[in-house]
């Protein structure tokens, strides 16, 4: 049995559903993030756990007690928010504390836990500071102590460093796995960031309007997206839509080129719509001893992004995007030359139709 | 080298003698009960009267109750409509400004139409007496409070709070209340002083109070009136000045110290 079970939970504001048949099963010690554009459903899923919003229907089970309609001052769960919520008129290791003298433990008791957490934190001597006194990173690693000190069942963060400027928030989120897997807490996170997603989960929950578009760890999700959605949303992608030309030699058609894919076309038929999917780093410019998976093109624009430079080629009415590895004796095409361009059959993912709906 | 600005000083000194012109006349009329000299006569006959230190005694009484009655409805309320019922604002807002357009004399013949005889005879108590100051109190302690609560976010820290396993009673008093402390003494000084110089409530409801009893005296008398009017303008402003060093001695702050 799973240590956090959500089960088929939906949750509607009026005429507006702002979660739809929710589910998923968290072990024990696991971080799970849960991933998505803003209004997808995510912090209402996670404040559902948390007990600040009830569930219109379904349930929430936490060590196998249901906990559905518990206030969320009787949850087994901590919670870090995105603004910190440090009680202003309390130093840092009252903050700290507060949850461990609501619950009556002993002065003792509290001062050697808050000792405890600040060193865990990594910020001894730091007790007696006010919260205005502390960066936005110390303040969220206070917050992270103050949920942890009263030994929740559950960690709960949302959007937990999205206030932070990019480097802490980096040196930060591997603080937070680290702590996370000392401690073997079971977690649930909250983010829009795709990277902070998929390098510090044990698996990712990718939502969209309300649903949940796929289920996995970070590697399936970014290299076998089931949907369009989630190919698009994480990480950057050719998308194009194509036509299955011969669904046993798994040959695909678009804009008079053809590509052939590794994966089953066995379900489609020829002339059925599909959408391909490459990622700009499957791409890379075609020897002369290539034959398959050849597409003509022109190249564009080239960008360089520190790491990666980026190269924009058109073929036909299409733009394409292709990544390589920046090195400073790498012999780049000029804007406007024609190339050829390749990938291997594994790299081209064929997946549903794109709807307009859709991003 | 710093210019000075005319208009401004010129608007300020403009300031102070509209604020002290007409406290400094009123000095100087109650120093003339003698004649041809100046003296504290009218403020000697003032003392004497075992009748001033009654009814400001009774005002303080008041003032005090209505602070505690006026805190423990309108901290709550306000805090509700910030966490949870935020559509219902414009309405209580409105209803917090009532005092404005409707005059103290038909509030209180209200309430004495209403709670002056059976079934529920109030009127012999001083409870409608504290509901009309709690009601005249509104606009000032509402917004007071109101505008501590928007400065600080109510509804993350609330639920932090709750997170970690809080009641209500122990988040109102222990994150909320410290928070908004500087907001609620604002409030709260202006309640006081617009309870001590209140006259029609307690007049017409028969309760002895400052208002009252100043307007009894000057009805008798010429310059001790004058003298108590800056009596209880020292007076008001003496109680305030302890209640904001009150407010400034306790911090709100809570701590625990950790040994390191």
């Amino acid at each position: 049995m799973a240590f956090l079970e959500i089960n088929n939970v939906s949750k509607t504001f009026g005429k507006t559903t702002a979660v739809k048949d929710f589910n998923l099963k968290v072990e024990k010690g696991e971080l799970v993030s849960f991933l998505g554009p803003s209004g997808c459903g995510k912090t209402t899923t996670l404040r559902m756990v948390a007990g600040f919003e009830v569930p219109s229907s379904g349930e929430i089970i936490i060590d196998g007690k249901d906990v559905t309609y518990e206030p969320p001052n009787r949850r087994p769960v901590g919670m870090v928010f995105q603004s910190y919520a440090l009680f202003p008129n309390m130093n840092v290791a009252a903050n700290i504390g507060f949850g461990l003298k609501i619950a009556k433990r002993s002065r003792e008791e509290i001062n050697q836990r808050v000792n405890e957490m600040l060193e865990l934190i990594h910020m001894p001597g730091y007790g007696n500071r006010y919260p205005h006194q502390l960066s936005g990173g110390q303040q969220q690693r206070v917050a992270l102590a103050r949920a942890l000190a009263m030994h929740p069942e559950v960690l709960l963060l949302d959007e937990p460093l999205s206030a932070l400027d990019a480097k802490i928030r980096v040196s930060l989120r591997g603080e937070i796995r680290s702590i996370q897997r000392e401690l073997g807490i079971t977690t649930v996170y909250v983010t829009h960031d795709q990277e902070e997603a998929l390098s510090i989960s044990d698996r990712v929950v990718v939502m969209n309007n309300a649903q949940i578009e796929q289920i996995g760890p970070p590697f399936e999700i970014y290299n076998f997206p089931q949907t369009e959605f989630v190919a698009q949303f994480v990480g950057t992608l050719n998308a194009v839509n194509a036509e299955v030309v011969d669904p046993k030699a798994k040959i695909l058609k678009f804009e008079g080129q053809q590509l052939q894919t590794a994966f089953s076309l066995d379900k489609l038929h020829s002339g059925d719509k599909v959408m391909i999917a490459i990622r700009p780093e499957r791409l890379s410019f075609a020897s002369q001893e290539k034959k398959a998976n050849i597409l003509k093109g022109k190249v564009q624009n080239i960008t360089f992004l520190g790491a990666v430079v980026r190269i924009q080629i058109g073929i036909d009415s299409l733009n394409f995007y292709m990544d390589t590895f920046n090195n400073p004796y790498l012999a780049l095409p000029k804007i406007g030359e024609d190339v050829e361009i390749t990938c291997s059959a594994e790299a081209v993912l064929a997946l549903k139709e794109r709807k307009e709906s859709q991003g | 080298m710093k210019k000075v600005n005319i208009f401004a000083w010129f608007i300020f000194i403009l300031g102070i003698f509209y604020f002290f012109l007409p406290l400094f006349a009123t000095l100087e009329f109650s120093l003339r009960m003698k004649k041809g000299v100046y003296s504290f006569e009218a403020f000697r006959v003032a003392f004497e009267d075992p009748k001033f230190y009654q009814n400001f005694g009774y005002s303080f009484l008041w003032a005090v109750l209505t602070i505690i009655f006026s805190l423990l409805l309108v901290v709550p309320t306000a805090y509700w409509v910030h966490w949870k019922l935020q559509k219902i604002r414009p309405l209580v807002e409105f209803i917090t400004l009532m005092p404005f357009v409707t005059p103290a004399v038909v509030l209180v013949f209200g309430l004495i139409r209403l709670y002056g005889k059976p079934p529920l005879n109030l009127t012999p108590t001083p409870i409608p007496l504290i509901a009309g100051y709690i009601i005249l109190s509104f606009p000032y302690m509402y917004r007071s409070v109101d505008s501590g609560l928007r400065a600080i976010d109510i509804r993350t820290l609330t639920e932090a709070a709750l997170s970690m396993g809080a009641g209500w009673g122990t988040i109102i008093s222990q994150v909320i209340f410290p928070n908004i402390r500087v907001a609620i003494l604002s409030g709260v000084f202006l309640t006081f002083a617009i309870v001590m110089g209140e006259f029609t409530f307690a007049s017409l409801l028969s309760w002895p109070a400052f208002g009252p009893y100043m307007e009894e005296i000057g009805s008798m008398r010429a310059y001790t009136p004058q003298a108590l009017s800056l009596v209880s303008f020292g007076l008001t402003w003496f109680s305030m000045m302890i209640m904001q060093s009150l407010g400034r001695g306790a911090k709100g702050e809570e701590q625990i110290a950790v040994a390191h």
